[in-house]
């Protein structure tokens, strides 16, 4: 049966009002040689959210970054930045966005602050946010150091603050963390909610399921150039049916609690491992576990609960490739 | 988009002062300038007015201007694509027909400063040590070789716009470089020959071979110095007595170089414009 995806996303996806999407790409088709690489993909990324992008290696995530920023030429399709059509209003669609490639370039003769100002003619920054920026991201005293010396990290960072300067209505991330040290994937993640929280909206597409995870309002999966998911990690955790587990560590396990506990509806599967019960449930089902064990007279030493993962989800809707 | 292409030039100008290129270009062209007034002359020794200095240089110039101005060129555009800071810079609100000119502007501007500062160096030395220098025709010659490069470098950027990798637009450098530089001469002595068009016994040549010029535009440049210098026309008269036909004149010769200038940056900016970056 041949489906009619334009039928899908009209039914399925968040159409928000006017003015309230600050990116939105309809039924984007983009092919390379004969090969779809992007197909036919719909999805509206709300003002104000922090937008996860993930897919296996190849799925089309650059593709689709290109096509919204008007890098490369689609096949098909509509992509609205902030209201404005990329390819009829291009300067106009381009006016509040902040960009991070993958792979992060600069002029290397250059120096950091001759770099910066660069860009920020043509953003209208002024040189003080550019020096304080640097200042920020811990590239105060390489301002004037040629980039052609710095470390990969050091570009990684020089990367976002070209991104952020100006403060941007959209940030576009590619691999914001590529090449970061644990302290500089901290401090992003930390710029990243900061600029969130003053209105920017985050567009970020990373391999660190943990941390898109960890920030993300929503996410879209994306494999072999469809678009096979778009919600709330919770929401598609549902979907799939992945429940949380609860490992409980008692001074000792009777038969009277194994039993109390296998009688509650809502449980998926229970494991016992001397002091330990492994319990795979329902978000509601878990006080009741608890409860269960308490009246049975079992002592909880120690409690762990694990919600689905991202992981586990875009395993799942990919098919295990990252 | 004035304030885009100037900074884009200003940022072109600035990394190549940075990267030393700007230079090593004009000590080369001063240093050559000043060695063909010095020693260039196997009829005299010491110091050649500059009607010589030019008449020796605008053979060199024909391969340096060309080689430097497509060197410039051809990795203007691609280079940028392949190293990646292109994508950020087409994030930015700055059109595509902007970024084309300003990197022609910017390149032109390196280009331009090295003629003019090298050569003048060099004019100025000569001047001190020649007496009766016609610096006017020396202006004619710094003039018309800023305008050739200027055409090289448009070819140049157009060829990192055609292809999709820099190693392939260095190709087409290259091949441009000997098309118009060494094959052209053969090209037109084959077509001599087989047309059986020259006549030894009066050194007439047919009106098609003054029209070729139009489409090579070291022809162009050429022509344009041996029509406005004398000292560069009457090398080629002490060769062969040349009778030129109507069309032959500095205005066609100027308007030549002004569409080789033009056609390529044109073709350049439509190729850019539908590349996928």
């Amino acid at each position: 049966m041949k489906i009619n995806r334009k039928k899908i996303f009209a039914l399925n996806d968040t159409v928000y009002p006017n003015g309230t999407s600050a990116i939105t790409v309809k039924y984007l088709t983009k092919t390379y040689n004969g090969k779809k690489a992007v197909d036919n993909i719909s999805f509206s990324v709300k003002k104000g959210e922090i937008f996860g992008f993930l897919g296996p290696n190849g799925a089309g995530k650059t593709t689709t970054i290109k096509s919204i920023l008007g890098l490369i030429k689609i096949d098909s399709g509509e992509i609205k930045i902030n209201g404005f059509d990329i390819r009829k209003s291009e300067k106009n669609a381009k006016k509040n966005i902040g960009y991070l490639p993958e792979k992060v370039a600069f002029y290397d003769n250059l120096t950091a602050l001759q770099n910066l100002l660069f860009y920020a003619k043509i953003k209208n920054v002024s040189k003080e946010e550019c020096l304080s920026l640097l200042e920020e991201f811990g590239l105060g005293d390489s301002t004037n150091k040629k980039v052609g010396k710095f470390s990969k990290g050091m570009v990684q960072r020089l990367g976002m603050i070209r991104a952020i300067m100006g403060k941007p209505h959209i940030l576009i991330l590619d691999e914001p963390s590529s090449g970061l040290d644990p302290k500089g994937v901290l401090q992003i993640r930390n710029k990243i909610k900061e600029l969130n929280r003053n209105g920017s909206t985050v567009f970020i597409s990373s391999h660190i399921l943990s941390e898109i995870q960890k920030i993300c309002d929503r996410v879209g999966i994306i494999n072999k150039g469809v678009l096979v998911a778009k919600d709330t990690v919770e929401t598609l955790s549902k979907k799939l049916n992945l429940k949380p587990q609860m490992i409980i560590e008692l001074d000792k396990i009777s038969d009277k609690i194994t039993k109390s506990i296998s009688d509650i509806k809502g449980i998926d599967r229970i494991e016992v491992k001397e002091k330990t019960i492994n319990v795979i449930c329902d978000s509601e089902t878990k006080a009741k576990v608890i409860l269960a064990i308490a009246k049975a007279g079992g002592n909880i030493l120690n409690l762990q609960t694990h919600e689905p993962s991202l992981e586990e989800v875009f395993m799942r809707y990919t098919g295990g490739d990252i | 988009m004035l304030d885009i292409i100037i900074n884009i030039a200003k940022k072109e100008f600035m990394d190549n002062i940075r990267n030393k290129w700007i230079i090593i270009i004009t000590i080369l062209f001063a240093s050559l300038t000043l060695l063909a007034s010095y020693a260039g002359s196997i009829y005299s020794e010491g110091w050649q007015d500059l009607g010589v200095t030019m008449s020796i240089m605008s053979g060199l110039v024909n391969f340096l201007i060309t080689i430097i101005a497509l060197i410039l060129g051809y990795s203007a555009i691609i280079g940028e694509i392949e190293k990646g800071s292109m994508n950020s810079l087409l994030s930015l609100p700055a059109k595509r027909l902007e970024i084309v000119l300003g990197k022609f502007f910017g390149l032109g501007m390196v280009l331009t400063s090295t003629i003019l500062i090298g050569f003048g160096i060099a004019g100025i030395i000569i001047g001190f040590n020649v007496p009766d220098v016609k610096y006017d025709e020396y202006l004619i010659f710094i003039g018309a070789t800023i305008l050739v490069g200027l055409v090289f470098l448009s070819i140049g950027i157009f060829l990192s716009c055609l292809f999709r990798k820099r190693s392939t637009a260095m190709g087409g450098a290259i091949f441009v470089f000997f098309l118009f530089t060494i094959i052209w001469q053969f090209i037109v002595f084959a077509l001599l020959i087989i047309t059986s068009s020259f006549n030894i016994e009066n050194a007439a040549l047919p009106d098609w071979y003054f029209a070729l010029n139009f489409f090579n535009p070291l022809g162009a440049y050429g022509s344009l110095l041996s029509l406005n210098i004398p000292s560069i026309a009457a090398q080629q008269t002490e060769l062969i007595a040349v009778e030129y036909p109507s069309f032959f004149n500095t205005t066609n010769m100027l308007i030549t170089l002004i569409l080789w200038l033009f056609i390529p940056l044109i073709l350049a900016y439509w190729r850019f414009k539908n590349k996928d970056i």
